[in-house]
């Protein structure tokens, strides 16, 4: 009898997801649909609360112990808390955001499928269960991309989506079994075994394995120079979603490059790291340029998070386990951050303000709430103490810093002045928006009414972000414990 | 009397309740006002309270420590010792006569009566950590209020200026929580695990050496002298301060300046006194190039507050110039400088303030022959200038007095290069006098509407006038602070 209790999580977001077609026939309001997806997540939230708190972790795996398909370990778990809050306060958002659209079960039960899809690529412990995940969380996002298919921006974005997840899909499938047909296995431990044993390191095909694997994942990830559709997508994107594609998928991508190079690749560690190192310097110093000269909202949103997608990288190249506590607390922590922004933005929009940053004139006096909720979420973008963006960027970055006090490693110490150029430059147009508000006059002072349900879901947001911030000790303690429990191997 | 009272976490307390209150209760102008200052005097209370007990030894005293992140050593840590009390007191005095100055603003006067206890609560920090972290923290926190205050109520070219006031010194706090990382990671091998204690930091800093050393030094010292700021590093500062409103500059100068200064002497030197020795001179000769880069900028200017601004640069120059000579005598005149300058400058920008609203320009060529129409105003300016220039018997002359003195016997006779600046000093300053407050009436400008100082002007100048005074002719009150600390610095144990 196989004991599936590592999957339970996934298995009530799948049933509810399943149940939300029947909800629909009943009540036909997005407000009912929401609620009971909320239920579904709060559920899904709670378990995986239980697991952590009761020291259950790691469960059983599934698929036995050398051939283990899914572990539910404490790295699983926390990211599964983070997809599933980031699934939380993006239904909250979409419960009004919606309201007037077609379909709204399946917008629903594709967020929590996507959600479950996300939650398997961290459990995973084989490449394929984690190519099941990644299609599973792909394929949900690829349809709500395209959830307002009317919408001409919505239908280019959705279209260009799909065509680059596919490709991205199919290079790292490529990758997939290149590593299957040198190694024998498709388990990540496996993989590394069989790659330390392997008599003179890299050849040819190994190498275009690991170049076609940091493609399909960087993609994902929206590496530089895998980034261009990022920015088209989230703009077209109903924006709640563009919030879920930034704070949810983004971070499985993450999760991607822990698992297959951290886990499965590190005995190649010496021939991937200075390469991946640039790609980290490319990323986040184009994302922040880039950053600088936009004036939609979502764009400029989603090139921070191609630059901060390139902080978090720092870690695969360090390497250490602090340096992916770091990353991982980077994740938590931003998944807020940008996930709250992003919020915003959508309950902008709805309220029918207009999306380019210079829209913002004068909100301090039209919606002081907002205005200070997005203030605080952009200056913890930028990684202004004591929020929590400071202490995750500390971590991060120093992790690098403590690397390169090993002398063969001295390079690495670019990576953290890099890092913090970087946030310097991505402060100013951060500091701009800011500005807008609160500087500048705008057309009216007509004061701007919230939905309920969007004001707390960007609540959530700005207390998680301030929170952390003030007391991060218990978020870096279970972030160190996530890194052990990946990579028990390193230090 | 004060054994069991956590004064120091009270003085952040007290603001930043504060600050919110403010912002919360300050319905219209008037509540807000007295709220800010109420909060502020309650703050400078407790600060004179602390100041009446505190020992004139070296020993760090009102300590304050608990764990706050175990993961990574860090603590709230809080201390004072008599370099950072002088630095106290003058922060709680001078936001007090700030919040006071700007009694008249009544454009958005809760935000800007909050954002000026919350730099409050900042700059107290930076005075009183004893972390690292702790340290940094407040470091930065100070920027985000100076940032809004130039950006909200500044002059018209504020966008501009408060941007470039906001990552300019971004960047070098960066390059120094770079320099942070380095020696919080090098220091952990002794220490045996993670500490951002600066206080333990200290004792294991002499195993640090080599180039490391020397790396780790100067990334800290850039943050501090860009915050101060020295030539090359000095180009946000003219066009903060021209912005800035009145209040503003009088806490950006007379407050945030001195946070490079404090940091240099409570972290560059004290942690790393070997390396300071063996960069003595070229210290000096950043110091002498502000001095005199910053008297000649001040000749060319037209503009009164960009003059004044100038000549903190000048004067902050000395201030480094102290520090250089690493002699008991040049360093605590050093502090003494910090805190004379932070007397006259304030009286300096609050009189340009007072131009601006008066006269509606701070042009020098189109004043003149100000002083029968506004008296008071006009003997405040002559005052400030006269301790600005170093007169003696007023509290700059001392502190110059003694840098110099310091510097000849470090340096010998190349202390002539300062000293013929402050001759420039002088010149400017009975120039620009004698351009706006003397000779022929101005015609330019309208000379019938004008209105002498108002009661909340004159009080806080009359103050800091008192304390100018006071100290200039009996420093010993400050001194007998600073001297102690000053004396027991690790760095005369090196050098």
């Amino acid at each position: 009898m196989i004991d599936y209790s590592a999957l339970y999580p996934e298995i009530i977001l799948i049933v509810f997801a399943a149940l939300l077609p029947a909800v629909h026939l009943i009540a036909r309001s997005s407000r009912a649909l929401a609620g009971v997806s909320l239920v579904g997540i709060g559920a899904t939230i709670g378990l995986e609360l239980y697991f952590i708190l009761n020291n259950m972790l790691p469960l059983a795996d599934i698929g036995g112990p050398s051939t283990g398909l899914l572990r539910l370990d404490i790295f699983a778990a926390l990211f599964a808390l983070v997809f599933l809050s980031v699934a939380f306060f993006v239904v909250l958002t979409s419960a009004r955001y919606v309201e007037k659209d077609r379909h709204q079960a399946e917008y629903y039960a594709l967020i929590m499928l996507g959600t479950a899809g996300m939650m398997i690529t961290a459990s995973a412990l084989d490449l394929i269960t984690l190519f099941v995940g990644l299609e599973l969380a792909s394929i949900s996002t690829f349809a709500l991309v395209a959830f307002r298919k009317k919408d001409k921006r919505g239908a280019e974005a959705a279209t260009k989506y799909l065509i680059i997840g596919g490709l991205s899909s199919a290079l790292s499938l490529y990758g997939i079994s290149l590593i299957y047909g040198i190694t024998g296995t498709t388990n990540l431990e496996g993989i590394n075994a069989a790659l330390a044993a392997l008599p003179s390191g890299l050849d040819a095909g190994t190498l275009l394995a690991i170049g076609l694997l940091i493609a399909g994942f960087g993609f994902k990830v929206a590496i530089v120079p895998f980034h261009m559709w990022a920015p088209d997508v989230y703009e077209g994107a109903p924006t709640p979603i563009s919030g879920l594609l930034a704070a949810g998928s983004k971070k499985m991508g993450m999760v991607l490059l822990f698992k297959v190079f951290l886990v499965a690749l590190i005995a190649l560690k010496a021939d991937w790291q200075v390469l991946v190192g640039v790609l980290a310097i490319l990323t986040m110093t184009v994302g922040n340029v880039v950053a600088l000269q936009q004036t939609n909202m979502k764009r400029m949103l989603a090139y921070s998070s191609i630059a901060q997608a390139g902080y978090m990288i720092i870690a695969i190249a360090v390497a250490t386990q602090y340096a992916v506590t770091g990353s991982i607390f980077h994740i938590a922590t931003h998944a807020f951050m940008k996930g709250g922004a992003f919020m915003i933005v959508a309950a902008m929009t709805y309220v029918a303000l207009g999306e380019n940053v210079s829209d913002y004139k004068g909100l301090a006096k039209r919606a002081p709430f907002i205005a200070f909720s997005l203030t605080i979420l952009l200056f913890a973008l930028a990684g202004i103490p004591p929020l929590s963006g400071f202490f995750s960027k500390l971590v991060l970055f120093s992790s690098a810093v403590d690397a390169a006090q090993i002398a063969s490693q001295n390079w690495m110490i670019w990576l953290a002045v890099a890092g913090v150029l970087n946030s310097a430059l991505s402060l100013y147009y951060y500091v701009r928006v800011i500005r807008y508000m609160y500087v500048e006059k705008g057309p009216t002072e007509e004061k701007i009414k919230l939905p309920l349900s969007m004001t707390v879901a960007i609540a959530i947001c700005v207390g998680a972000t301030i929170l952390i911030g003030l007391w991060p000790d218990p978020v870096i303690n279970i972030c160190s414990e996530a890194a052990k429990a990946l990579l028990p191997g390193l230090t | 009397m004060l054994d069991n009272i956590p004064i120091l976490s009270l003085l952040l307390v007290f603001p930043l309740i504060g600050a919110f209150a403010t912002l919360m209760l300050g319905r219209n102008p008037k509540a807000a006002r007295y709220i800010a200052l109420a909060f502020s005097a309650i703050t400078l209370a407790l600060t004179v309270l602390m100041l009446f007990n505190f020992q004139l030894s070296s020993a760090m005293q009102f300590e304050e420590k608990y764990t706050w992140i175990s993961q990574l050593g860090i603590s709230y840590h809080l201390g004072v010792d008599g370099i950072s009390i002088s630095m106290v007191f003058l922060s709680s005095l001078l936001v007090f006569l700030a919040i006071l100055f700007s009694w008249d603003v009544e454009e958005r006067t809760k935000e800007y009566m909050g954002l000026m206890l919350m730099l409050e609560v900042g700059v107290l920090g930076v005075f009183m950590s004893l972390d690292y972290f702790l340290f940094y923290i407040f470091w930065e926190v100070v920027l985000i209020p100076m940032y809004f205050l130039i950006a909200i109520w500044g002059g018209p070219n504020r966008a501009y200026a408060s941007i470039k006031f906001f990552i300019y010194t971004h960047v070098a706090s960066l390059i120094m929580l770079l320099g942070i990382f380095a020696l919080v990671f090098t220091a952990s091998g002794p220490l045996g695990g993670l500490n951002f204690d600066m206080l333990d930091i200290m004792t294991v800093s002499g195993s640090i050496t080599g180039l490391l050393s020397t790396a780790i030094f100067f990334a800290l010292f850039f943050g501090f002298i860009v915050k101060m700021p020295m030539v090359p590093f000095h180009t946000w500062l003219p066009d903060a301060h021209v912005q800035a409103p009145t209040a503003g500059s009088v806490l950006l100068a007379g407050l945030l300046l001195k946070m490079g200064s404090y940091g240099i002497i409570r972290i560059c030197v004290e942690t790393f006194p070997g390396v300071t020795a063996e960069y003595q001179v070229l210290i000096a000769a950043i110091g002498v190039l502000s001095i005199v880069y910053g008297a000649f900028a001040c000749l060319a200017q037209t503009d009164l507050k960009k003059m004044v601004a100038y000549s903190s640069i000048s004067h902050m120059g000395i201030v480094l110039l102290g520090i250089s000579t690493l002699t008991e005598l040049g360093l605590a005149a050093a502090v003494f400088q910090m805190f004379a300058h932070g007397l006259i400058t304030a009286v300096l920008f609050m009189t340009c303030g007072m131009f601006q609203h008066k006269a509606g320009t701070r042009e020098i060529p189109l004043l003149g022959g100000l002083a029968p129409k506004l008296p008071i105003l006009s003997t405040v300016m002559m005052i400030g200038f006269m301790a600005s220039l170093g007169l003696p018997g007023l509290v700059g002359f001392l502190a110059e007095f003694s840098v110099f003195t310091a510097t000849y016997d470090a340096f010998g006779t190349w202390v002539m290069i300062p000293i013929i600046s402050v001759a420039i000093t002088a010149a400017y300053y009975l120039w620009a006098m004698q351009r706006s407050i003397f000779g022929n009436l101005t015609t330019k400008i309208d000379t019938e509407h004008l209105h002498d100082s108002y009661w909340f002007e004159t009080v806080p100048l009359a103050v800091l006038i008192g304390f100018i005074a006071l100290f200039g002719i009996y420093p010993k009150l400050i001194m007998d602070l600073i001297v102690p600390s000053i004396s027991a610095l690790s760095l005369f144990g090196v050098i």
